[in-house]
């Protein structure tokens, strides 16, 4: 806080009543200095919105002019209804969280703006226009995420009421995994049975599932992690906890495992198990828990080499993926050098948006959008949006390591961490520092599930950062 | 439109994009540094850490001192740091490490019950453990009857301590201190 009214104490006089009123104007004085903290975090965001607004804008106008050599109004209209959206949801945080995290909001619009651009860049490529356009699905999806995260943060005006229904948030978890095995909802897309489809839409409802865990981790860890912090043997230097206190881990792991295995899904099965390993380490402050985590993965990983046929595929076409027969074969390593080529092409400075040929490599809108940012923005570029994700993680978990309760600091470190893992599996399977997984890039990547459930984290985060008063940027 | 413009529009996203990434930056450097300081407040900040990793070693001697008067010690750290400029409390050691909060001009209640300004949820903490008050013009803690009693500086209090900024405050497992 920047208030200093101690100094004025000194000239206090010690007549009881007279130091009254000096303490009563002192009060006085903190609360007109709450009023104006806000509105100054407030007025930062809808600062650096605008810079975001322009970024997104001049990246689609880029895109035309680079790619059509025309300015197409049509698509610019849509996009400002989305800017009209954000700002929406900038006026909801000024009535209902306004000491809210400043930041936040502007990252997120920036990277959205950013993909809506560049799979926007892809249609033209491809020459879909209309509701086959990937471009159009991910604007009006945009627009339901953005307005159900307004109405998140209207109508959730306390997150630690989340905690009271933990146990709700793990049976919808556990149905939302499911509901892609169900009989005809299910949907099996490229091997994996991740969507369900009702009529023309198709859905992952594992994206919203990872909120769901993420609050039932916390509501849990909230309160179990006095007994998971209990030390038993040492071995190897190492204090490992009680073996009975091995159950959560253990179950946590075994549903992993089942994702990996029914729903062929190895990215979704790292980013739970990743999930609720950070949040069970921040939650005891035990390396033990980290060091049987890592174990139980490399146990899970081998048994899935070995055993997973689609799993060894992809450890293959990672380790192997510039072989001739590898890069031919059937699910081979043809997208992953695609897309490395790609982003060699791009250079440091890329070819400009609407100047390269991103959309050679399959799923260059989705799965492969960062190496078709790449190629057309360059390292610089790369550079410049992971560095976007690092501000928005960063913030998520200082909201967490400031938390006035252990629900709110679980929580902000779980949603915060939850994004940065899943940019680092994408971001490292297309450059093949890991093995390829089908995840979603946050924000970026076309698919309305992903988006609704980034932004509902975004909503959470924000929710999170207000309860957290007066910490924000003073 | 010629290939030059092309070059410089490009080159001009990429600088747009990063300028955004330095703005942000800018504006979390009280996050990242801490607050700005006035030069006067820098000069009150060295001088009382200078103070402080001077005045330790004596600290618990004065305390001891039991013939001294409230009036005598207010007069003693109106010389020293002043507990009255204090507005806030950061919890230093225990579970919550790390935890900052406001502390109210009227004072602050320190116990188990969730009634308590500062909830302690440990074995070693009572109910109503202890009571920060403002008299005069500084801080002062009051144990209220606990039963593991209330610590300032390492001596267990039996009656209004003054506590003076930065010096510790033990409650059970947990140590917290007033700042400024």
């Amino acid at each position: 806080m920047t208030h200093q009214a101690a100094p004025r104490d000194q000239a206090a006089p010690s007549n009881a009543l007279q130091t009254g009123i000096v303490q009563l104007r002192d009060v006085t004085e903190a609360i007109k200095v709450r009023i104006r903290n806000p509105a100054k975090l407030r007025n930062l965001e809808l600062f650096l919105l605008i810079v975001a607004w322009v970024i997104a804008g001049s990246a689609m106008v880029l895109v035309q002019l680079g790619a059509l050599q025309t300015v197409d109004l049509f698509p610019l209209q849509l996009a400002a209804g989305l800017g009209v959206l954000t700002l929406a949801l900038h006026v909801a945080l000024r009535v209902v969280a306004r000491e809210a995290d400043a930041i936040i909001l502007p990252v997120a619009t920036a990277l959205n703006g950013l993909g809506i651009a560049m799979i926007y860049r892809i249609d033209i490529a491809d020459g879909v226009t209309g509701w086959d356009a990937a471009s159009m699905r991910q604007i009006a999806w945009t627009g339901v995420a953005l307005i159900i995260a307004i109405v998140a943060i209207i109508v959730v005006r306390n997150h630690r009421v989340l905690a009271r229904f933990r146990y709700l948030a793990m049976a919808i978890a556990f149905l939302l995994l499911i509901l892609p095995l169900m009989p005809g909802i299910g949907r099996t897309i490229n091997g994996a049975t991740v969507w369900i489809g009702i009529g023309p839409f198709s859905f992952q409802p594992g994206e919203l599932a990872k909120i769901a865990l993420a609050i039932f981790f916390a509501g849990y860890l909230m309160t179990a992690r006095d007994s998971l912090s209990v030390v038993g043997r040492k071995v190897l230097g190492v204090r490992f906890p009680r073996l009975r206190d091995l159950g959560p881990i253990l179950v946590v792991w075994a549903m992993c495992m089942l994702v990996l295995v029914f729903q062929r899904d190895l990215g979704t099965s790292v980013l739970y198990f990743g999930l609720f390993l950070v949040m069970i380490y921040v939650a005891t402050g035990r390396r033990s828990w980290m060091v049987i985590g890592v174990g139980l993965v490399a146990l899970g990983g081998v048994a899935a080499y070995l055993s997973l046929g689609y799993v060894q595929r992809r450890i293959d076409a990672w380790i192997h993926a510039f072989d001739q027969s590898v890069y031919e074969a059937q699910g081979g390593s043809f997208q992953i050098v695609q897309g490395v080529f790609g982003m060699g092409q791009g250079g440091l400075l890329g070819t400009g948006l609407g100047l390269g040929r991103p959309d050679i490599t399959p799923y260059a809108n989705s799965d492969y959008i960062i190496p078709s940012l790449g190629e057309e923005l360059g390292l610089a570029g790369i550079f410049a949006i992971l560095g976007l994700y690092l501000i928005l993680v960063s913030r998520g978990i200082r909201i967490g390591f400031q938390g006035p309760d252990d629900f709110t600091k679980l929580l902000g470190v779980g949603l915060a961490f939850v994004i940065g893992l899943q940019v680092f599996i994408v971001v490292g399977g297309v450059t093949r520092l890991i093995p390829l997984t089908g995840l979603t890039t946050p924000f970026l990547a076309a698919g309305g599930s992903s988006l609704l459930a980034n932004w509902l984290i975004v909503a959470l985060l924000l929710r999170l950062s207000d309860s957290v008063r007066g910490r924000g940027i003073v | 439109m010629s290939e030059l413009t092309l070059i410089v529009i490009r080159i001009g996203f990429l600088a747009v994009l990063w300028l955004f990434i330095f703005i942000v930056l800018y504006s979390l450097r009280s996050d990242l540094f801490g607050p700005k300081l006035t030069p006067l407040q820098r000069v009150a900040v060295q001088s009382a850490r200078s103070r402080e990793s001077g005045a330790t070693p004596t600290a618990p001697s004065e305390s001891a001192d039991a013939p001294t008067t409230v009036t005598e010690r207010a007069s003693a750290s109106n010389a020293s740091a002043r507990s009255g400029d204090a507005t806030r409390i950061v919890i230093t050691s225990g579970p919550r490490s790390g935890l900052e909060l406001d502390l109210p001009q009227t004072g602050l209640t320190i116990g188990r019950s969730s009634g308590s300004g500062l909830q302690i949820k440990d074995d070693y903490t009572s109910n109503q453990h202890a009571k920060i008050v403002r008299w005069r013009d500084q801080w002062v803690v009051q144990d209220l009857g606990s039963t593991n009693g209330t610590f300032v500086e390492g001596a267990r209090i039996s009656e209004s301590t003054p506590v003076r900024v930065g010096s510790a405050v033990r409650i059970g497992t947990t140590t917290f201190e007033l700042r400024r």
